[in-house]
């Protein structure tokens, strides 16, 4: 209901900024851009972030608001569950009632882009005098979607990736040394087995955190896979599942965490909680999951990816703020300030909220190592960003092809080969068919 | 039991017993009708003629839908996940009808005894049915916790060990099954005690007189006299498990492998999570005919019987 | 209607019970204590310190009673969220009631060209998997610009059939006499509906006003689509975010505070069922006779 009030009252206010602004052609640019933000402009964004960097989220939306207390310009958040967040903006925009902006994952965005339900940005951020060259190139680089102009879909505002979580009292309970954390699979396996701990037959602390379906496994055979050499889908987004024995190969791989190295058990069913509550002892995660365990007393450290397959690689994953379709093109420059704002100030976002920053400047800070939790368990995701170059595939089908993903169709097949009722021989045929497919479709 | 013999008298009987012979035609009739009709032709048969056409096309909202013809239903029918949830609806009303039907004779029969405390038990039967799947979700995800549930400590006295009921691929659909049944169980005992009640006094005391011990009473009396509710019951609960999908949401998200999702949970996937609407839609129609399917076959099976 | 006798405590029927009986009665009350024991077991979990709660024995009673849970519940938005629920339950089932009661009545009592096709299409429409209906739905909705709105919320859980159902079934067997009397007197359709006919039908009213209450209290899809704004969700939908694998806050939070957070949404629905039970049970096997 407020959404619509508001409309009205940008539409009538502006017929009287236009032509104010014709009467006083005079004044300078910066002047009547600070007029444009006279009478309230409430920004609607939606997030779907809802653990504890939601928090850390909000707090960067509230000062921003009291930032700009009485100068015209606010914003409003609204939360939506990932799991509806495409419908809703897909339906919301069908309408012509879309938020001005929201989070989204980088690469993930083609049909989005394609279907013009996200806005091209690279006009606005010139105008808005965002500083492109402060961005590393990594980042740039992946917010641009190749197909849709190589425009830039989003403004970056974190690098994530995984690393592996360990439970300190557990490595000094098996009497590992914390400080050589194992960089190959050989050894990896080798202090999930020290650590594990069985209950009968049963084991009842995995050793590495798994869980028997969703995105856990999904994303470890992902990773191994690539660091095996497998790519679902070649450089020129071409032919799909590369050299597949390493794909299946790395399905082994998960499957003897289970069967053979005894180190997970396929009984857990949510990762967040088994680790925070110990029981389990190498959990791969993304940064997002720090203030939570902080908060909550556990004792870990954060360590780089092991190579487990031949080239030490990790998932990376890039959020940022992507613009939805106005049917008032004039939000967009509104829109871009805000932005640019939460952009220059994401110093509290990449230390306490959640990944890396994507900024030269803030990288470059004295302070940048010191403030938020302890580099002991920042450090790897900060630093651990040379080995994040496993990517989204960024096509139309590319929510088929995430690695990140406890439904999507890669997540559903594995599935059945986590259960054993598939074959990781037949479970490549059918992912390299549907994901050539995808590909073909552009 | 007179007013409910009332009840059951068809339509054009009782019109004529209350409007006099003179056929007259209310025209007011159609005001009092509209202020339910209006939003019931809205919101309830509206979506469904747009939800038809649109499974006939491909749809991800944005843009207007494209026409297909028959595709989405050829490919739903060569889905192995859509071909997955329909086997597995079958499971679900395999375990959860007869186990709803059957606890739900029990409880009713042991209520209808008025043994003390039967007030008691007959609010403990009911309860579950009045809360929400979102509880029944969280409960029994805690209750059938593989390590720390309620259940399996209870169960390991009896020697059996650590049963994943929600983590495996061959007892999850089990583990939704046992709090469904939980769930559930409340309507058809209501049901149940109610034609329990209605039963005549007098020819339960004649069987008695007669030297039909309480065995026999109850199968030759009883459960014969029974015969219309217990169709009910059966086809109620078949309907309501066809549609299957808040407690499997909550409890299992369909997994693990797919081994505990539902038709409406696969919809629920392929429209919300995916947007295929056209596709979810052809499934959703395949539901529709076979809960009709069903329902018919089973008017058509009780008649015959009757 | 059968009536259900009032509780007789203490007192098996014909004098002196049959030992058999007081076997078999055993065994009942035992499993009427098990069909119970997972809302105990709730309260239970919900009153426990997260660390006593993942024990090796079952503990029936918490080591400590502690509160903590059920703040920590507080801290998301349930009030609001408890607020939301009982404006879209009452709205809702009030003008279902109404509505339902007045299409039922003219259902049974008048004819006119289309009374049995309406009812039958009414009857027809229950076997639609309401899920289907919920895409096209939420497009409307959002057209409108009704998102995360009351009316979003209530308009689309209005023609719940049930209602029509059992005012229809009631006013069949409603007598002629009494619509006679209004009519010499010069009382017009609405004037003996509201005067004559609905003062009369108390009964399935509130067996209406408890089932569908419920009904509504309890939705789960629709709220989950049609709100985007935390402060519009409904309690169901709030409190599911406490489910493990759909959930997204239980990063932190533990079975205690899951337990705490159904504790609190199932509570209104089991306070409503223990006062209004006679209603309930009335309201579904009067509405289920027939159907």
């Amino acid at each position: 209901m407020s959404r619509t009030k508001s409309r009205v009252d940008r539409r009538t206010f502006l017929k009287t900024a236009t032509a104010a602004s014709g009467a006083a052609l005079a004044t300078p640019l910066i002047a009547s851009k600070a007029f444009a933000f006279n009478k309230p402009i409430e920004l609607v964004h939606w997030s779907w972030l809802a653990a504890s960097d939601g928090e850390v989220w909000a707090q960067m939306i509230d000062s921003f608001n009291q930032a700009h207390e009485g100068q015209g310009i606010q914003i409003k958040m609204e939360l939506v569950p990932e799991e509806q967040y495409t419908t809703k903006v897909l339906t919301a925009t069908a309408t012509g009632q879309a938020p001005d902006f929201g989070w989204g994952t980088a690469g993930k965005g083609a049909q989005l882009a394609r279907d013009g339900v996200t806005v091209p940005l690279d006009a606005l951020i010139r105008d808005s005098g965002l500083d492109l060259a402060d961005f590393t190139d990594s980042s740039v680089k992946a917010a641009r979607y190749p197909k849709y102009g190589d425009e830039m879909y989003m403004v970056p505002m974190d690098l994530m990736s995984l690393q592996p979580e360990v439970n300190v009292d557990h490595v000094l309970e098996a009497g590992l040394d914390p400080d050589a954390f194992p960089t190959t699979g050989e050894e990896l396996v080798k202090w999930g087995q020290a650590m594990t701990k069985f209950d009968g037959d049963n084991v009842s602390r995995s050793g590495i955190l798994m869980t028997g379906s969703g995105v856990q496994p999904t994303v470890t055979w992902g990773i191994v896979a690539e660091q095996m050499g497998f790519q679902r889908a070649s450089d020129d987004l071409k032919t799909a599942a590369v050299n597949p024995e390493a794909g299946i190969a790395a399905m082994e791989w998960v499957l003897a965490l289970f069967d053979e190295y005894r180190v997970s058990t396929r009984d857990v069913t949510d990762r967040y909680k088994a680790f925070g509550t110990g029981n389990g002892s190498i959990f791969w995660t993304g940064p997002w999951t720090l203030n939570g365990y902080v908060k909550q007393g556990v004792n870990f450290r954060t360590y780089e990816m092991p190579n487990i397959g031949g080239t030490q690689r990790t998932y990376f994953e890039m959020g940022g703020l992507e613009f939805y379709k106005q049917q008032d093109e004039e939000r967009y420059a509104a829109t871009m300030e805000a932005v640019k704002w939460l952009s220059d100030n994401s110093f509290l976002w990449t230390t306490v909220g959640r990944g890396a920053a994507p900024r030269r400047s803030i990288l470059d800070r004295p302070d940048y190592k010191t403030t938020g939790h302890p580099w002991d368990i920042r450090g790897a995701f900060v630093d651990g960003m040379k080995i994040a170059t496993i990517p989204e595939i960024p096509v139309v089908a590319g929510p088929e092809f995430t690695i990140y993903s406890g439904g999507n169709f890669l997540a559903s097949t594995l599935e059945n080969v986590w259960a054993k009722q598939k074959s990781p021989a037949e479970a490549m045929e059918q992912l390299a068919a549907r994901w050539q497919k995808g590909l073909d479709e552009g | 039991m007179a007013e409910a013999r009332q009840i059951d008298m068809p339509d054009h009987v009782s019109a004529r017993l209350n409007m006099g012979e003179t056929v007259r035609i209310d025209r007011i009739g159609y005001a009092f009708v509209a202020f339910f009709t209006i939003p019931f032709l809205l919101f309830n048969i509206m979506p469904v003629l747009f939800g038809g056409y649109i499974a006939f096309t491909e749809w991800s909202i944005i843009g207007a839908p494209q026409w297909v013809g028959l595709d989405n239903f050829r490919e739903a029918l060569h889905d192995e996940w859509v071909i997955n949830a329909f086997k597995n609806v079958l499971f679900y009303g395999l375990i959860i009808v007869p186990g709803v039907s059957i606890c739900g004779l029990l409880a009713a029969l042991f209520v209808n005894q008025r043994w003390p405390l039967s007030s008691i038990a007959r609010t403990f039967f009911f309860a579950p049915y009045v809360v929400s799947a979102t509880v029944i979700g969280l409960i029994w995800v805690w209750l059938l916790d593989t390590q720390y549930g309620l259940i399996n400590h209870y169960l390991s006295y009896l020697g059996i060990s650590h049963i994943k009921w929600l983590t495996s691929t061959e007892w999850s659909l089990v583990g939704v099954s046992i709090a469904s049944i939980w769930w559930d169980t409340g309507l058809a005992f209501i049901l149940f005690l109610a034609a329990l009640q209605d039963i005549p006094k007098d020819l339960i005391e004649a069987a008695r007189v007669d030297g039909a011990n309480k065995v026999q009473r109850l199968f030759f009396i009883i459960l014969p006299l029974m015969r219309p509710v217990i169709s009910m019951v059966v086809t109620l609960q078949l309907i309501s498990t066809l549609r299957i999908f808040s407690q499997v949401y909550v409890m299992t998200n369909g997994g693990p492998a797919g081994s505990s999702a539902s038709p409406i949970h696969y919809i629920y996937q392929a429209a919300i999570v995916r947007n295929t609407f056209g596709y979810a839609s052809a499934v959703a129609i395949i539901l529709f005919i076979l809960i009709v399917l069903i329902t018919v076959l089973l008017r058509l099976v009780v008649r015959e019987r009757a | 209607m059968k009536m259900f006798d009032a509780p007789r405590v203490f007192a098996f029927r014909n004098g002196s019970p049959q030992l058999s009986d007081v076997a078999v009665w055993l065994i009942g009350m035992f499993v009427v204590f098990l069909w119970a024991m997972p809302f105990i077991w709730m309260v239970s979990t919900s009153f426990k310190l997260p660390e006593h709660v993942l024990t090796e024995d079952i503990e029936w009673l918490p080591r400590v009673w502690t509160l903590e849970n059920y703040r920590k519940v507080f801290e998301y938005p349930v009030l609001r969220w408890g607020l939301n629920s009982i404006i879209q339950a009452t709205v809702s089932t009030g003008l279902c009631v109404f509505f339902g009661a007045m299409a039922g009545y003219a259902l049974a009592r008048m004819r006119f060209p289309g009374n049995g096709l309406l009812f039958a299409l009414f009857i027809a429409s229950l076997m639609i998997p309401a899920e289907v209906t919920v895409v096209p739905l939420l497009l409307a909705i959002i057209k409108v610009g009704w998102a995360s709105t009351y009316q979003a919320l209530i308009l689309p859980t209005v023609a719940n059939v049930f209602s029509v159902y059992i005012f229809r079934q009631f006013f069949l067997t409603f007598p002629r006499e009494l619509e006679e009397a209004a009519r010499m007197d010069g009382a017009g359709p609405f004037r003996i509906f509201w005067l004559v006919a609905l003062p009369l039908a108390r009964a399935p009213a509130i067996a209406a006003t408890v089932i569908i209450f419920t009904l509504n209290w309890n939705n789960f899809l629709w709220p989950l689509l049609v709100t985007f704004d935390e402060s519009m969700k409904t309690l169901p939908v709030g409190v599911a975010q406490f489910a493990p694998v759909v959930g997204t806050h239980t990063q932190l939070e533990g079975f205690s505070v899951s337990m705490a957070a159904v504790t609190v949404l199932s509570i209104p629905s089991l306070v409503l069922f223990f006062f209004l039970q006679k209603y309930f049970i009335q309201g579904i096997s009067q509405g289920s006779v027939k159907s």
